[in-house]
């Protein structure tokens, strides 16, 4: 009984704070998905992909989170070198993204292999699964809020089981991403999202160096 | 209407008469002293009293002179470039009097003490949206409700005509461009064009991610002369040297090697978000194909890189024209015209072009008109 509790909390938890995390992954996952070709099933296979890998960052945080126990994961120093740690590394997958793009297309290109990593759809998989991975493992305040009430919890199990109820809650946001592929696709929205998804990748780096330096932020 | 399109002469027409450009200039006459002497920021000071009538005379006299010679671009561009250079005066210059200093403490940004900008306005629209609140830090009350107002009744009216008539930064990398005889830097890479909308999605995303207006924190080349963050630590002196480089990359090295305006072409997010509205505005610069000889003077002309062989060859410009009237002007068969939405090309473009430079004049005295009004207020505020 307590474990369904405990699982209804994280599933309102979740979905009550759908909005926090989209406005957290949203500059990943908006360009990214702009970047992809058009239509609906390339962008469910996408955000599938992002989504898994971004349980996999969920689980991989609750078994640290409950490990630790003593929220020792949550204290503002390690936090803050975890986060800029966890930004370096999205900004590379973001200029890798970015820049890792087919050059040689015709100006009336409309084709999306403009900006698609490599050729293959496995590579394309793959940066969407290390996004999603990257973007699970971000402490956005509402992942800290779950990290610290499955802490609290008695098993490891039962953290994990609390954090995959909390992803579900979350993940029911992202699904009008998929619409984003009715947009039609030519060279403009392509180099856009791309020129996007470098900007995003620079404001994430300078963000993650300033953290592993032990910097704040803002400069206020 | 399609005969009378085809008698338009190919050479410029003459002048107009005296008397007629000053009976056509007349509405703005009374206009302009109406909108400087009692708009809300106005005084009765002897200060204030003579740097507006400068100002109404100096308004009124290139209006006419758009009158008299058919000419849109070369008079605007000297009242766009008097508001630019007079804009960081009069804004600097209010700031040291109010403050002491052009960098704002976060303790002011809180208390809602921030003048409003336009910039802004398209990355306060997704948080508002979640969450009904708005980002930038200041009082709804105190400006933005009444700034945003009056924008959007201008936008959908002018729609990127904003640009050209109202914006009080793109004066400085206009007057930039203006001073070189040649172009330095001619081969332009096209697909810069798309960056002012990478920018825009980016910035509006980061906004809603940050919860702030992350291109006025992060990237605003004009904080440099304007208001800036006061850095009290070295993300904060970070800030401050972002703004400084776009400033001088962006305004100031870039114009004077391509002669455009580089900052407005490659970069603005707030012109991106404009663009949109061109396609609700009512008015709109045509290219006529019949009378078109494709020469791509006016593609040169552009100072916003809004026109491209492939959109002379459809007779549109790009969705980023700023109507400012460059390419009207040089073209030397008058294929280029001013066109209202839903009439035929080339019918009565001079009609077309009077209905929206007295729109356009309209919102340049109220915002410009303005400016250079505070801005010789403070010059005279100095030696007076």
């Amino acid at each position: 009984m307590a474990v369904f509790a405990s699982c209804g909390e994280a599933l309102v938890l979740g979905m009550a704070s759908g909005p926090a995390c989209i406005a957290a992954c949203g500059p990943v996952l908006v360009p990214s998905l702009l970047a992809e070709r058009a239509g609906w099933r390339p962008h469910v296979r996408y955000l599938s992909a992002f989504l898994a890998a971004r349980l996999l960052g969920y689980m991989l945080f609750a078994v640290v989170a409950w490990e630790l126990g003593t929220l020792a994961s949550m204290l503002p120093a390690p936090r803050l070198l975890m986060m800029g740690a966890v930004y370096v590394l999205l900004a590379c997958v973001l200029l890798w993204y970015a820049v890792s793009t087919r050059r040689s297309c015709a100006p009336s290109c409309t084709d999306s292999k403009l900006v698609q990593i490599g050729e293959s759809r496995r590579r394309g998989l793959a940066g969407a699964a290390a996004l999603g991975l990257l973007t699970g493992l971000n402490l956005c305040p509402p992942f800290v809020v779950a990290g610290i009430r499955a802490a609290q919890l008695g098993s490891m199990a039962a953290a994990l089981l609390f954090f995959a109820a909390f992803f579900l809650g979350t993940s029911l946001w992202f699904v009008p991403f998929i619409s984003l592929g009715c947009i039609a696709r030519n060279q403009a929205v392509l180099t856009v999202a791309r020129m996007a998804i470098a900007l995003i990748a620079l404001y994430y780096l300078s963000m993650g160096i300033a953290m592993l330096l032990g910097k704040k932020s803002y400069g206020y | 209407m399609a005969t009378e399109a085809r008698i338009l002469p190919l050479a410029r027409p003459a002048p107009r008469g005296i008397l007629r450009s000053l009976l056509l200039t007349l509405p703005i006459l009374i206009w302009s002293p109406l909108m400087l002497l009692f708009s809300p920021g106005s005084s009765t000071k002897p200060v204030w009293l003579i740097s507006s009538a400068i100002t109404a005379l100096f308004m009124t006299a290139l209006f006419f002179m758009m009158m008299r010679t058919h000419s849109t671009y070369r008079w605007r561009r000297i009242f766009f470039v008097s508001m630019g250079i007079l804009f960081p005066i009069g804004f600097i210059h209010n700031l040291y009097v109010m403050r002491g200093s052009m960098g704002i403490p976060i303790e002011e940004m809180i208390a809602g003490r921030t003048p409003f900008c336009f910039m802004p306005i398209p990355l306060l629209i997704l948080p508002a949206a979640f969450t009904r609140t708005l980002v930038f830090p200041g009082s709804i009350a105190g400006g933005i409700a009444a700034m945003v107002g009056i924008w959007l009744a201008l936008t959908l009216v002018m729609g990127k005509g904003w640009c050209s008539y109202a914006c009080f930064f793109g004066g400085i990398e206009e007057g930039v461009a203006a001073i070189p005889t040649r172009a330095r830097m001619r081969k332009l890479d096209p697909r810069w064009r798309y960056l002012p909308w990478a920018v825009l999605l980016a910035m509006v995303l980061l906004s809603l991610a940050l919860f702030e207006p992350a291109y006025c924190m992060w990237l605003c080349p004009f904080k440099a002369v304007s208001e800036y963050v006061a850095a009290r630590n070295t993300i904060g002196l970070v800030q401050n040297v972002i703004f400084v480089l776009l400033f001088a990359g962006l305004v100031i090295v870039l114009p004077f090697l391509t002669k455009k305006r580089t900052q407005c072409a490659w970069f603005c997010p707030f012109g991106a978000f404009q663009s949109i509205f061109n396609k609700i505005s009512i008015f709109e610069v045509k290219i006529d194909l019949s009378r078109c000889k494709p020469c791509l003077l006016c593609q040169n002309a552009c100072p916003n890189l809004s026109l491209s062989k492939e959109s002379v060859a459809r007779g549109e410009t790009l969705m980023s024209c700023m109507k400012c009237g460059a390419c009207v002007d040089v073209c030397p068969r008058q294929a280029i015209v001013w066109h209202i939405k839903g009439t035929q090309i080339a019918w009565k473009p001079e009609r077309a072009r009077l209905m929206f430079l007295y729109a356009a004049w309209a919102m340049a005295i109220m915002f410009g008109g303005t400016i250079i009004a505070q801005g010789l207020a403070a010059i005279l505020h100095v030696f007076v």
